[in-house]
């Protein structure tokens, strides 16, 4: 028998084991697989934080609290300063958070049997729902109500002013929606080639088991070793999609807050 | 405090507009009956509001009582740090000030000792040069007085000699006039006196 032939349900399988499964509540709004995993992150990412202030000490010890402090450090210094400059120091509290929920959600999705909150786009829909609230919500205290809606396309450019101004409405609103995706398809998708590449070294096992020769078996090491690859990759992966997420929303921010445009 | 406190008050002005778009959802969910492949694209509210109000409540929690508590902390360390260094190299020039400072005196009371010293001997040579010239003036005095008391002396008893002289001539004199010396007397009184002399000149 031919190992692939399973392969097709395999991933129709796999493709609504990854999709939203209603576990309770009504169809229109139902808590799904993607919920609890994502309140379970809000409860660790609490938990982290709070385990990482009462460590807190002028001199700092152990590794748990080094390493959040170093992480810390870098959203601030190469996230916050780096890129939002003078003033960047009220933004810090929601970048970290912003950082902090994504990152826990991406990693909690690489334990096995766990899923990444933020491979929803419900999840990475909220979030950046919520920088976009927040970045033009600065961009109105800071330069007006008038001031940031005129403002969004740059001066000096005579009668392309309505155009531009236009154009730059509409990118103001896809950055809601490439926030969004970015995360998720990122997610998303590497869970898909992971679970697709765990299939395959499942069918090749499950043929030779099935007594269609020993030989057959050997393509699930291939198999394996790729899923440890990707496995590694995916662990980057989480926290540079992070890392992206953060630094757009700072990069939002700054912009909405600039002195001129 | 106030810094905390504005930060709380805008977290909930966002987290109030994003509720009210959240509201506008709905018709997105519509869209969603469509299905196929799109349909991954489309929130579901199950997720959506939940996320919305968990990732709301961590931040206000986290911006009031986690993160500053954090970042504090990593301000008042790096201020610590700085200061310490700061106050290591002001202490280090100190110390190198210090140092140079009581080698100056050093080489000082040393020059100075070496003076003592030097001004000592000479002192010294001075004393000892005085106090020589002073035992040698005493001594040649103490021999030229000596010689005059000798000389002194000397002259006494050559007048004491030449007077008892006289006095023993007188009466040897007396003596030969006074009696009747036979040849052999004589020459015993002349004996006896040569004899007298004699004791007298071993005198």
């Amino acid at each position: 028998m031919n190992p692939l032939d399973g392969l097709q349900e395999g991933i129709a399988e796999l493709l609504e084991e990854l999709g939203s499964l209603k576990l309770s509540g009504p169809d229109s709004f139902f808590i799904s697989q993607y919920t609890v995993w994502m309140v379970i992150a809000a409860i660790v990412l609490v938990i982290v934080a709070f385990a990482a202030k009462k460590r807190e000490a002028l001199v700092p010890k152990g590794r748990f609290l080094n390493g959040v402090e170093y992480v810390v450090q870098w959203v601030r210094d190469d996230i916050c300063r780096g890129v939002i400059g003078k003033g960047s120091e009220k933004h810090l509290p929601f970048l970290l958070t912003v950082f902090f929920f994504i990152v826990i959600n991406n990693l909690l999705g690489l334990v096995p049997g766990a899923k990444p909150g933020t491979g929803t786009i419900s999840v990475t829909f909220a979030v950046s729902l919520i920088v976009f609230i927040y970045f033009n919500f600065y961009g109105f205290k800071h330069q007006g109500i008038g001031g940031y809606i005129k403002n969004l396309a740059p001066k000096g450019i005579g009668p392309l002013y309505p155009l531009v101004w236009c154009i730059e409405l509409i990118s103001l609103f896809l950055r809601l929606i490439t926030l969004a995706v970015r995360l998720f398809a990122n997610m998303y998708a590497g869970h898909i080639v992971m679970g697709v590449f765990a299939m395959l070294a499942n069918l090749f096992l499950q043929a030779a088991l099935q007594g269609a020769g020993f030989a057959i078996a050997l393509p699930s090491i291939g198999w394996e070793l790729l899923i440890i690859a990707m496995y590694a990759l995916e662990l980057l992966v989480a926290v540079i999609q992070a890392y992206v997420f953060t630094l757009l929303s700072a990069v939002y921010i700054s912009l909405a807050t600039a002195d001129s445009h | 405090m106030k810094a905390k406190s504005a930060t709380g008050r805008n977290a909930l002005l966002v987290s109030l507009l994003a509720s009210g778009l959240s509201l506008a959802m709905p018709v997105l969910a519509l869209a969603e009956e469509g299905g196929g492949g799109f349909s991954l694209l489309i929130p579901k509210m199950g997720e959506f509001i939940p996320t919305l109000i968990a990732f709301i409540i961590i931040w206000i929690i986290l911006a009031k009582v986690g993160w500053p508590m954090i970042t504090g902390m990593l301000d008042e360390r790096e201020k610590t740090i700085k200061d310490s260094l700061e106050q290591a190299e002001q202490a280090k020039i100190q110390s190198e000030q210090l140092l140079a400072e009581h080698k100056a005196q050093l080489d000082e009371a040393r020059v100075e000792a070496a003076q003592i010293i030097a001004n000592a001997k000479e002192a010294g040579e001075a004393l000892k040069a005085d106090i020589t010239a002073k035992a040698q003036q005493e001594s040649a005095d103490m021999i030229a007085k000596a010689h005059l008391a000798i000389e002194a002396e000397k002259k006494a008893a050559i007048a004491d000699l030449q007077s008892s002289v006289a006095d023993l001539s007188v009466s040897v004199a007396g003596r030969l006039i006074g009696e009747n010396l036979s040849d052999d007397e004589h020459l015993k009184l002349i004996e006896r006196y040569v004899a007298e002399a004699g004791s007298l000149d071993a005198n």
